[in-house]
């Protein structure tokens, strides 16, 4: 779907007051609130290249782009867009930046918004909005653009992305390390790791569930990835390798990780203080529920618990959203806890809005008006 | 045009005037009101100071409740205000037309100091560098550093979005605040962002970094603090044309390295500096240097080191020096950190430009710059983050000549042109401001400028917040009705309708400017 063919697609359902569903490739249309729309806009076609130039390390491309295409793409440039969220490689650019979804390679590149130099949005008026620009460095104007990260398309359909390249590093290294042992040797562990002068591209704590679906083993493990150089992956590892038994393992278990979420009914991000999601995860993923993934990244500080649909029920989703509480609460209001996916019957009673303040209120009767873009997606 | 100036306003505060006056000294104390003209004078311009607008009141708050309350007096009152931190700004942003500047600089509280979740919480009025020098202790920095560091506050960094030469590895401002306490315009306090995570929402936070004032006013900031970097070492590359700089520039970027700092001083610049009291040893006979930082790991910072030298030396780079210690690593920085003062030798005006363009087109776009010089009999200096392609060619002349004023302008409006034209952006780090508001509508198209009106619209209704700056107001559809005299405090006719509001390409640049001390 063209920009032109979205505006009149807005344009005809704002004539009518018909609420539109915004959708990507549909891999993850299941989450966020229930959508209260009659008709969907796919971006599914609307895919390619708009323009590349290798040496800028910058891409402009249509939202429908999937990241898998354009990991294709750059990678014939030695280059690439380190933004890996959760799920599966096949969703589109479009809807990892209106989700504002990042995965492990976070900690070293950031979220979705620091990737972001500028974007293309048709509005719930069916006007085609450009923020941002095509350069790296850009301050001209209000800043239209980081608006769209996390709005999940209710201010906007996004059309078109500009975003930061990085070269490929020379040398790229995955490892993990066992977990096992009492909780105090794990925590100490942890703890040595995290807090290392290390900078790792990524930094993961699998639950004994989560390893064991990656075939991992039977204990919790630490996954840790190092870029950049030889040298200085190389001075990395041994640093890592006086603290613990590091044994490496295939880049692709990455991908795999994040696959665990491709159908998963309920998926729970904690986030917080860093030190207090530290403090916490040895006993985290120690205590293990079956068939529920748990894993933690302690640099970025936050915590995720998923829960598979063909794996688990839904007396299980009131476990994890009890854990997830647990950890909340003991930490003392430390966290904040955001719902990614639940099971369409339970949002109301969990979190009904996460837009209901008055400004962005205030934002979203400025950008759809007429609320017909994802209307209850964040709740009203 | 004309410029309103003091002498053409009355002297002496109307009644309702001195009546607004003395209940903000009631607030904030009389000797924290300023009214007088010569009093005011100070505040009339910031580093851009080819500007001037004169504040008809004055207020610096002390602390936070003093500083709702003001707004709120205002608010109540209707009358508009400009929020001013250090001034040091380059692009008349903080300019207040006959209206109430509200200065945060005593509001400089550094609030929390979070070690080891590497954050902090200041008030807007705390300096930059002082900021550094707080948690420099605990082996942690603020990244964004832009040139007036020593003096500009972390208010006014948020308000612009400001950068500086290491943004090019650890990002501008936007990518170091966590959360903010922000006081809208109406007197309405509400946070934005979060102090403690991720959070789902609107980013809001992202949406008032950079909104230059418009959107209210910072009562305090939570900013991400980083780790120093075990390693860090300085090298300058030395060049007998510009161009062989810039196609280095390209060189580096294409090859993945990413240095802290990569920045550019054409001939002219390096003259000026070692003819200063600013001289950092650049050899006075090169057309170009590189200045060229890389931190990090030991190891890792070794081989890059090594890698980059070689880029320099394979595209003719004269001579390559590397810093032997932190001495001689502050005296090369400290030539280009001053560049912008030492040009003040050459004469008596500058003017500052800000440009963007994607850096492969950095060759091309430098030998365009040259020619437009020529063209118009100009000397362009040229000193700026090359490893963002973020240009800042400054022309100095003298205001006083018309003629050469004349010249100045329109090289200026073809280069910033040439930029645009190159898929480039009217300003990396500076702002809009008032002085590049007439060239927004060479880049956004009139649906994009009205949705930037609108989100100014939920943020100040009334638009008394910074009025007049950054999206020229004809370009807001639902907004031209609104009277513009309830937006002024005198009863003098405005000097200048919306269809000329300051901007290099809508009008011939403004007599008496100074130097700005700080780029």
């Amino acid at each position: 779907m063209s920009t032109e063919a979205v505006v009149s697609a807005i344009k005809e359902s704002g004539a009518t007051r018909t609420p539109l569903r915004i959708a990507g490739r549909s891999t993850w249309l299941d989450a966020g609130r229930p959508v209260r729309a009659t008709k969907t806009i796919s971006l599914r076609d609307d895919i390619g290249v708009v323009g590349y130039v290798p040496g800028d390390l910058t891409l402009t491309v249509r939202a429908g782009t999937s990241l898998s295409e354009i990991e294709r793409v750059t990678r014939e440039h030695n280059q690439w867009l380190p933004l890996d969220p959760y799920g599966s490689p096949d969703g589109t650019i479009g809807a990892t930046i209106a989700t504002a979804s990042a995965g492990p390679l976070s900690i070293a590149f950031g979220l979705p918004r620091d990737f972001l130099l500028g974007l293309e949005f048709v509005n719930g008026r069916g006007n085609v909005v450009r923020g941002g620009g095509k350069v790296v460095k850009n301050v001209a104007g209000f800043d239209l653009s980081r608006l769209m990260a996390g709005s999940w398309g209710t201010l906007g359909v996004i059309t078109e992305v500009s975003l930061r390249l990085y070269a490929l590093p020379a040398t790229d290294r995955t490892f993990s390390i066992t977990l096992a042992g009492g909780k105090h040797e794990v925590a100490a562990l942890i703890h040595a790791i995290a807090t290392s002068p290390l900078s790792p591209y990524a930094l993961q704590l699998l639950s004994r569930s989560a390893a064991h679906a990656l075939g991992l083993g039977d204990n919790p493990v630490c996954l840790i990835r190092f870029g950049g150089n030889e040298a200085v992956v190389n001075a990395q590892l041994s640093a890592l390798s006086q603290i613990s038994r590091p044994e490496e393992k295939e880049t692709s278990l990455w991908g795999r990780l994040r696959r665990l979420e491709a159908n998963a009914h309920t998926t729970i991000r904690i986030s917080g203080l860093p030190t207090k999601v530290l403090a916490a995860a040895a006993t985290i993923i120690r205590d293990d529920i079956h068939l529920v993934y748990t894993y933690m990244d302690p640099r970025r500080g936050t915590l995720r618990i998923v829960l598979r649909a063909d794996e688990t029920d839904g007396v299980n989703t009131t476990g994890a959203i009890g854990s997830a509480g647990d950890f909340h609460t003991t930490g003392n209001g430390y966290s904040e806890v955001i719902f990614e996916k639940l099971p369409a019957e339970i949002w109301e009673g969990i979190s009904p809005s996460v837009v209901s303040d008055s400004l962005s209120h205030g934002v979203k009767r400025a950008f759809d008006p007429h609320n017909i873009l994802n209307p209850g997606i964040l709740g009203d | 045009m004309t410029q309103p100036s003091p002498a053409s306003r009355p002297a002496e505060l109307s009644p309702a005037q001195s009546t607004v006056a003395e209940r903000l000294a009631e607030i904030v104390g009389e000797r924290h009101v300023l009214s007088r003209p010569s009093e005011l004078l100070v505040y009339n311009s910031d580093g851009l100071p080819g500007y001037r607008r004169q504040p008809r009141l004055a207020v610096f708050p002390g602390t936070r409740e003093e500083t709702i309350a003001v707004v709120r007096l205002l608010a109540d009152e209707g009358l508009p205000f400009v929020p001013r931190g250090a001034g040091t700004g380059l692009s008349g942003g903080a300019l207040a037309d006959d209206i109430v500047v509200i200065g945060i600089h005593r509001l400089k509280k550094i609030i929390s100091l979070d070690v080891d979740n590497r954050r902090a919480t200041v008030e807007p009025g705390v300096v930059n560098l002082r900021l550094n020098k707080h948690v420099a202790p605990y082996g942690l920095l603020y990244a964004p550093d832009p040139s007036s560091e020593a003096a500009c506050t972390i208010g006014g960094n948020v308000a612009e979005n400001a950068g500086g030469p290491h943004c090019l590895k650890y990002g501008v401002t936007l990518n170091h605040i966590l959360a903010l306490t922000v006081l809208l315009p109406n007197g309405e306090v509400v946070e934005l962002g979060s102090k403690i995570g991720e959070r789902d929402g609107y980013d809001l936070r992202g949406a008032f970094i950079g909104s230059e004032g418009c959107f209210g006013l910072a009562l305090d900031i939570t900013v991400k603090l980083t780790p120093k970097p075990q390693t860090v070492r300085t090298l300058l590359a030395d060049f007998m044309s510009v161009d062989a700089a810039a196609h280095v520039t390209s060189a580096i970027i294409a090859s993945g390295i990413v240095p802290a700092a990569l920045e550019f001083m054409d001939g002219a610049t390096i003259r000026v500096v070692e003819d200063s009291i600013y001289a950092a040893g650049y050899p006075r006979d090169a057309e170009a240097v590189l200045l060229i930082e890389l931190d990090g790991l030991e190891a890792g910072v070794s081989a890059d080191l090594e890698a980059v030298r070689r880029i320099c030396v394979d595209g003719g780079a004269r001579k390559v020096k590397v810093a032997r210690d932190d001495a001689e690593r502050m005296k090369l920085w400290q030539g280009r950190k001053k560049a912008f003062g030492a040009m003040g030798r050459m004469a008596s005006h500058l003017i500052v430009q800000d440009a963007v363009i994607p850096r492969t087109r950095l060759p091309e776009i430098l030998d365009t710059i040259r020619k437009i010089g020529e063209k118009y009999g100009v000397m362009v200096c040229n000193v700026f983050h090359a490893g963002d392609g973020n240009l800042h060619p400054n022309i100095p002349y003298s205001a006083d000549d018309p003629e050469e004023a004349e010249r100045v302008h329109k090289a200026m409006t073809e280069i910033m042109q040439a930029c645009i034209d190159a898929g480039g952006s009217i300003t990396g780090e500076h702002g809009v401001g008032l002085d590049k508001m007439g060239y927004m509508e060479a880049i956004f198209s009139e649906s994009s400028l009205n949705a930037m009106c609108e989100l100014r619209g939920v943020f100040d209704p009334e638009r008394r917040s910074n009025p007049g700056k950054v999206v020229p107001l004809h370009a807001c559809k639902e907004w031209n009705a609104v009277a513009r005299s309830r937006l002024r405090m005198s009863t003098t006719p405005p000097a200048h309708a919306d269809g000329d509001l300051p901007g290099a390409m809508a009008r011939p640049l403004e007599a008496e400017p100074t130097h700005p001390s700080a780029e």
